[in-house]
This record gives structure tokens, sequence and C-alpha cells, in this order.
């Protein structure tokens, strides 16, 4: 005989009364036909066949406890081989695994990679502010002693302790960081001859409409890159960051389509994000979603420069400062104003070509007058 | 390549033995006629005849010491045990013959021979039918405690053990018997004994671990690996004599060590491990040693079954504890 026994019926019960009969023995069943119905703590349920086949005996009748596991009714024909005497062993499923293992230890390559110290001297590290990173111990095998920590604890003492880093210094530490391990710079310099700009000219205002006749002239330039997944993303929109410097830190706020907007919208929008910069007043959605930026160093110091790229941005402009230099002029030597320029540019993102032609358009757009 | 259960490896290594070497004889309860409790002998009967896969009475003194004389005499008998539980009545054959028998006679008489019992609870068996007392044997110096965890290893290493010339105790994990399907060469190539298998690599933490419990901390290495938890896992295999080498290496990697068994915890295998750690790789860790195990008590009964048996939520929990120091 084939044995059914009582299912668990859900929620852990431990055991169903059964209620009525709904086959008898001799009777043919198909799977799912309902065979008895029980009551449990909770409801009356009706236990459906798990198999088809003859019903060769009835346990219990209408009023006997069934505990769940125990034999409910039988089939006739054999029962299925299950391997034991007692219990029930879990059977895998069909799918064979795959079976993958060394003999003895994983080879490894690395050394073991921390600091070897014993527990005390790590707890007397912690007790007295020492890092045990980079530290040369003394002891046998490198070992970190007591002595070395507190040797490098009287040495702490004599330095100032570091100031962490808070803040929008914080955030410029990280994102250079990342932006070094990334990014491939390549940097190229070229003076324009401002000479015959107006006086009072917004030279701001020149350098980022220029900065969008470049990108005109080479898209590749306005971009977002992503180094993951080598993809890059042209954008028809120049949104310019431009690089604040304060006592605080690095602030790059963006202003937003350059290229179709007025000369005059573009300065009282800059003179905007400027003031919330410095009042610290400026949201964070304000800073983010340039697609070049635009660094005028110049204004404080300096000639040229290799300044960052941050990514997803391919290229960033550096401005120096405004200078007087003989050059030739209309095939003669004159004293001209000269705006140097420098640019660099995401080498996986941009070709050098690009580059020297958005950096031909800056300079004419800002030698044009 | 077959696929196989690791109670049908057991039994593929049993036949491709006695079929290689006419010394190998099988004994034990219903070993030969029913086939083993398990199936475990199931056909030797018929291909090799009743002389040399014997039925025996039940009693496990018997089972025990007969062994040991075909043993010394130049059979190489693999006596079974229906559970672990059982061969206590077998316990003084073993200890004070079987394991120092080479010693007592200065090597004029050797002991070649394995016994096989499955242990280890989780298929709903009385307690004494569900215990994992391996840490009782592994005490036993000359006695070889071997624990497979898979059907290859099984295979294997049951091969080794017949092959072995002195005695080793073979316990079977019985809640993989059926559990797993894996793909197994009935070439007759042996394991090593007495070495650990790297199961998985990893940085952050060792699991080691035998038996059963391999497949649930193979599921808890790869939860922490979605949690950025990379951690080696290690079937200790032979519990006596033990690779603590392997073990010691892999721990002055990570720094880290979790040691998962069955077996209540006082005393058990797991303490000898940690000892050992704690001797050879003390500078190297990074956290304490934490054991994940059964409780100090007597198997209960099959309802409380699953809250006796370590699972994976302990296991990861245990990591977690390690992992933030």
């Amino acid at each position: 005989m084939k044995h059914f026994r009582l299912p668990d019926l859900g929620e852990g019960l431990p055991e169903a009364e059964i209620v009525e009969w709904q086959v008898q023995v001799g009777d043919t069943v198909d799977v799912d036909q309902v065979l008895v119905s029980v009551e449990t703590a909770k409801a009356i349920v009706e236990v459906p066949s798990p198999w088809a086949g003859v019903v060769a005996r009835l346990f219990g009748e209408p009023g006997d406890i069934v505990h769940t596991g125990q034999p409910l009714l039988a089939f006739e024909g054999d029962d299925e081989d299950g391997g034991t005497v007692v219990g029930e062993l879990a059977k895998s499923d069909d799918e064979a695994g795959e079976d993958s293992f060394i003999v003895g230890a994983a080879a490894s390559s690395r050394q073991a990679r921390h600091q070897r110290a014993t527990p005390g001297v790590r707890a007397l590290a912690e007790r007295l502010g020492v890092s045990l990173e980079n530290m040369q111990g003394s002891g046998p095998g490198g070992l970190v002693t007591n002595d070395d920590v507190h040797r490098q604890a009287s040495h702490q003492k004599t330095l100032v302790d570091a100031e962490p880093l808070r803040g929008v210094r914080r955030t410029m530490a990280r994102n250079m960081a990342v932006a070094h391990a990334q990014v491939v710079p390549v940097s190229i310099f070229e003076d324009a001859d401002i000479d015959d700009w107006p006086s009072g000219a917004d030279i701001t205002m020149r350098l980022v409409q220029a900065m969008a006749a470049g990108c005109q002239q080479s898209p590749a330039m306005n971009a977002w890159f992503d180094g993951d997944n080598l993809s890059r993303r042209l954008l028809a929109e120049v949104h310019v960051g431009i690089a604040v410097d304060t006592p605080d830190g690095l602030f790059v706020p963006v202003l937003r389509d350059i290229s179709n907007r007025s000369s005059k919208d573009l300065r009282q929008g800059l003179e905007n994000l400027r003031k919330a910069v410095a009042t610290r007043t400026i949201p964070p959605a304000e800073m983010q979603g340039a697609t070049i930026t635009l660094s005028n160093f110049g204004t404080l110091s300096g000639r040229y420069a290799s300044p960052v790229v941050t990514p997803p941005q391919v290229a960033i402009v550096g401005a120096g400062s405004i200078r007087q230099a003989v050059v030739p002029h209309a095939n003669k030597p004159a004293i001209r104003r000269i705006l140097p320029l420098s640019v660099t540019f995401d080498h996986r993102a941009a070709t050098g070509g690009e580059a020297a032609r958005f950096l031909a358009a800056l300079i004419e757009a800002l030698e044009t007058d | 390549m077959t696929d196989v259960t690791l109670v049908e490896a057991v039994n593929l290594a049993l036949a491709w033995e006695m079929e290689h070497d006419d010394s190998v004889v099988v004994l034990g309860e219903d070993v030969a006629t029913n086939g083993g409790v398990f199936r475990a002998t199931v056909g030797l009967k018929e291909r090799f005849g009743f002389k040399r896969v014997l039925d025996t009475p039940l009693a496990e003194a018997l089972i025990a010491g007969t062994a040991i004389g075909m043993a010394t005499q130049g059979l190489r008998p693999v006596a079974e045990f229906q559970f672990m539980g059982f061969i206590y009545a077998g316990m003084e054959q073993i200890i004070s013959h079987a394991a120092r028998m080479r010693n007592r006679t200065r090597g004029r008489l050797s002991c070649p021979l394995v016994y096989r019992a499955p242990f280890g609870g989780g298929i709903h068996a009385p307690e004494h039918h569900s215990e994992s007392t391996e840490a009782l044997f592994a005490h036993i110096p000359g006695l070889r405690v071997v624990i497979p965890s898979s059907p290859q290893r099984a295979y294997g290493l049951l091969l080794a053990a017949i092959r072995d010339p002195d005695p080793v105790l073979f316990l079977e994990p019985k809640r993989l018997y059926r559990a797993l399907t894996q793909a197994v060469e009935d070439n007759g190539e042996a394991l090593p004994l007495d070495t650990c298998f790297t199961l998985r690599e990893g940085d952050d933490v060792t699991l080691i671990t035998w038996g059963a419990l391999v497949q649930e901390t193979l599921r808890a290495a790869r939860q922490l690996a979605e949690q950025g938890v990379s951690a080696e896992v290690i079937d200790v295999a032979t519990l006596n004599p033990l690779d603590r080498e392997t073990l010691v290496c892999s721990v002055a990697k990570t720094g880290r060590a979790v040691i998962v068994h069955e077996a209540c915890r006082s005393g058990g295998v797991g303490a000898e491990i940690a000892a050992s750690l704690a001797e050879q790789a003390f500078l190297d860790l990074q956290a304490p040693i934490v054991r994940v195990t059964g409780f100090d008590t007597v198997m209960p009964y099959y309802r409380n079954e699953q809250a006796y048996l370590p699972g994976v939520a302990d296991i990861i929990h245990a990591v977690e504890q390690v992992i933030a120091l």
C-alpha cells in the first residue's frame, strides 16, 4: 500500500479532526479530487488527493483526530522507497549541481594584509588615538609593540591634531580624487588677443559665450561620459559650471543653457548665483547638471593651468590673468592685451582634434568683436 | 560522469573497491539482503555474494570487534553502524583495540578498517538517530575521523578511507544523503585524507565547517557576498588529524574565523579548531573566533529540530558580529 499522510494544512497546525470522508475504499480517484474534509483549529479544510489511484484503506472515522504526518489513507500499490526507516530524507531536485573545490588551502598571492599586533596593543592604540595603519612595528616580524604605540602617541602630541575636512572642502577632496582616478586629462594652451575689446567688457560673459561657440564647433566637448559602460551623451544645451573660490572651499554653481540666453540675462543669473554662494544659500540643485566648466582663476593670479575635469563632464576651460604683452600685430610689434587660455579634456571622451578645434573656435569668438 | 546523490556515491565507492580489491568486505545490520537502512549497500550482495557482504546480528560490539579481527588478519572490512547513536555499544572495541592495535603490537598488526555511520539531524528522526558526537571520536589518537559533504567527496574520501592502512571512522551526513545530486566520475580515484577542502575563496572572513552544514554555510556565504562580505568556506573533512595548516593559512589571510558545527558546543571539535587558531594565527586575528553550533542539550525531538540546528541566519549573524570589529 502507498500511504498518504496528513499534510501540514498551513500555519503549523499540528492536528485535524476528520469530518467526513469523500471517498470510500475501492474508489478510483484523480489527482486533486477531494478525499476528506477535516476540521482544524481554524477552519474546515478539504484535502485533495496528491495522486491518482485506487483507495485501499481509510485510517480513521469521522470524529477521529489525525496528527500532521500520520497516515490518512492508503492507495493500492507500493509505497515509494524513502531511503530510510526513520524520519524522512530530503530529496534533491532533478537538477545536478556543480561541486568544485580546492584540496587544502586556496593559494593567496596576498600577504596577510593587516598590521600585526596583539589585541592588547590594539586596545592601547585605540585608547591613545594612534592608528596602526602605516606603522612600522619594531617587534619580531614587524609586530607592533606597546612601545611603538607609546612612541607614536607622544609624537602625535607634539603635532597639532589633524583637522577633519568638512562640508564643501570635504566634497572637493572626494571629487578631485575620483576625477584624478578616472579621467585621462590632456591640456592645451593658447592666448587670445583681446585688445580690441571695448573698455568695460564683461570678461566672464565673453568667455561663457565663446565656450558656447566652441561647443558648437566640437559637440564632443559638451557631453557626459560614462567610463564604466564606455558610453557618452552629447548634450544639446550648454550648462556652464562656474568655479567660484570661497574661504570654505570650491563652489561650482551652474549657469544654464547659455547658448539661448541674452548676455544681460546671463550676467544677472551669474550675479544671483555668486550672491547665493557668498551667503551660503545656494540650493544643491543649482550646483548640479553642468556640461562643461569654466575656471576663471585669472581674476586672482596665474597664467596657465591644467584644471581638473570632473566626471561625467568632458572638458574644462581655464582663463588666466589678462596681461599686456608685446606681440606681433599687423606685422609690427605692438603692446596688446592678452588673455591666456587653458583647455583640459578627458581624452577617453574626446580626441585631440576635437579639443583643438574647440579651442580655436573659442579664441575666434573671443577675438571677433 | 554519473549524476548521483551522496548515498549513491557511497555505494559506487564500495562497489568499485570490492570489484578491484578482493580483501574488501562489507558487514553490518541489514546491509546484505535489505541493502542497508539508508540503501547505501544496495546491490552489493547480489554482485559480490554473501561471503563478502554480511548481515550481522543486532550487536554493535560484535560488528566493531569482528571488523578488527578481519582487519588484523588481512581483510579490509567496511562495517556499517545504522546510526551514529548506535556506535556507543562498540566503543570499547573501537577505542581500546582498533585505534591502538598498531601501537600496542609495535607495528606487527594494523587495522585497515572503515566504520561507516550516518550522523546528524534534520530528517525528523528520534534523538539517538540524529546526534553529532564526532568530537568523542576525534579525541582518540589512532582513529581517523572523516566526514564528506558532497557526493564527490563521499566517493573520493571513502575510497581513501578503505585504502588507508589504519582505522577510519567515516561519518556520513544523512541529511544530505539524497538532498543533492552531483556529477561524480566513477573512476576509482581517491581524494586525499587529512586535508581540508576550500569550497569558496574569500578575503573578509573564513567560515569553517563540515558535514551537512556545509550547505547552509555556502548559502550564507552567497548571501554575505550580496552584502559585500567576501567569505572563504572551508570543509574540514578530516576532523582527526586536523589539517591546521590550511585553517591557519586562510585565517591569516582573512583575519576572522567563524566555526559552524551541528554538534553541541562544549568540548566540540570547534573548540579544538578555535584553540589552534588562537595559538597559531593569534597575531592575524582581527576579531574573536566565533562558533555557531548546536546547543548543549540532547538533540530534541523533531518538532524542535529546526530550533536546534544552526541555520543560515545564525551564520550570517555571527559573521556580522566579527566583521563589525
